[in-house]
């Protein structure tokens, strides 16, 4: 089976096709070069459809109305400012609780201002920072 | 008397040299020294000279495109074979049943081959086939096979390499070269029986 496939082999493209095939590639590379890419076949297109398109009379003016009257729109429909009250609800909705608070005397008698193990306290809360609109835009 | 100065032959690795510093004239030597095998490769698998002149064609101008890309890990000729194999199959997948076959003629040196000889006559003058009806059926033998056998038949029994090199071109390990042959083989001993020697 190897000896007949091998005949094969006899197959020979036509004379003085190996000659010809550089001459053929050198013209099909020229070729290549001059043939545009294709972006810039897109450019070419988009160029020309812009070329062919009249713009209207009174699209200028139909358009700054337009953008006018979108301006008016979005101005008046500003964004709602947060109030400190929306914050105090935001806070309070995850509260911090201390667990075996114990309250420190700093006068001598320890006894007189101790408390029962088992008084609850309310939590409090010291808040650090101010609000930033209450800093005087001149402080550094 | 002046000794004639022999100018030695570029070797490939040389050649690719030259064509990644800019030298068209290296590329050109690498297609000169390179299209009749891998015209064979590519013919073998198409079976159609037209189709085969294009693929060529298009591989020469992939491997100019990306010859900068090579490093030179594997061989310059595992590298081209390796792009002609990969554009044929892909090709073919394309083509699929489109098939007009355009064989070129046999050499005429064929009449002389003893595997020509005792191929078609056999011993018998009654069973006598001309070369081309052999080169018809074998045609026909070789496009039953799936790319993928008919690949390695063509590299290994036409173009007589060796399985370690097909290895190394498709990608694939020996063991799947020598498998795939087997298949082929048995596939070419049903379609081409009446050539099978007594």
């Amino acid at each position: 089976m190897h000896r007949v496939i091998r005949l094969k082999r006899y197959e020979q493209p036509p004379q003085g096709y190996h000659e010809g095939f550089l001459r053929e590639f050198h013209h099909r590379q020229r070729a290549e070069l001059l043939k545009p890419s294709l972006s810039a076949l897109l450019r070419e297109r988009f160029s020309s459809l812009m070329s062919d398109f009249r713009v209207p009379a009174m699209a200028y003016a139909g358009a700054a109305s337009v953008a006018v009257i979108a301006g008016v729109v979005i101005l008046r429909q500003a964004p709602p400012t947060e109030t400190p009250r929306a914050y105090s609800v935001s806070y309070s909705q995850a509260p911090v609780t201390i667990q075996k608070m114990q309250p420190v005397s700093l006068r001598g008698d320890a006894s007189a201002t101790t408390l029962p193990p088992n008084a609850t306290f309310p939590p409090s809360y010291l808040l650090q920072a101010r609000p930033a609109s209450y800093e005087s835009s001149l402080s550094f | 008397m002046t000794a004639e100065l022999e100018i030695p032959p570029h070797n490939d690795q040389e050649l690719v040299a030259r064509t990644q510093k800019g030298d068209p004239t290296a590329f050109d030597e690498l297609v000169v020294r390179y299209s009749p095998r891998l015209y064979g490769l590519v013919y073998h698998m198409t079976s159609n000279h037209e189709d085969t002149n294009d693929l060529l064609q298009d591989v020469f101008a992939k491997a100019y495109r990306s010859i900068c890309n090579f490093r030179g890990k594997s061989s310059f000729y595992t590298w081209m074979h390796s792009i002609a194999v990969n554009m044929t199959i892909n090709f073919l997948k394309k083509r699929n049943r489109r098939q007009h076959p355009s064989m070129n003629d046999p050499d005429s040196r064929i009449e002389n081959d003893p595997d020509f000889i005792a191929a078609t006559s056999n011993g018998d003058p009654t069973r006598e086939v001309t070369v081309h009806e052999l080169q018809k059926k074998l045609n026909a033998a070789m496009q039953k096979l799936s790319h993928e056998h008919r690949v390695v038949v063509t590299m290994f029994d036409i173009q007589g390499m060796p399985h370690a090199e097909i290895s190394k071109i498709l990608g694939v390990s020996e063991g799947t070269v020598r498998s795939r042959l087997f298949y082929a083989h048995r596939q070419l001993q049903i379609s081409l029986h009446e050539f099978k020697r007594n």
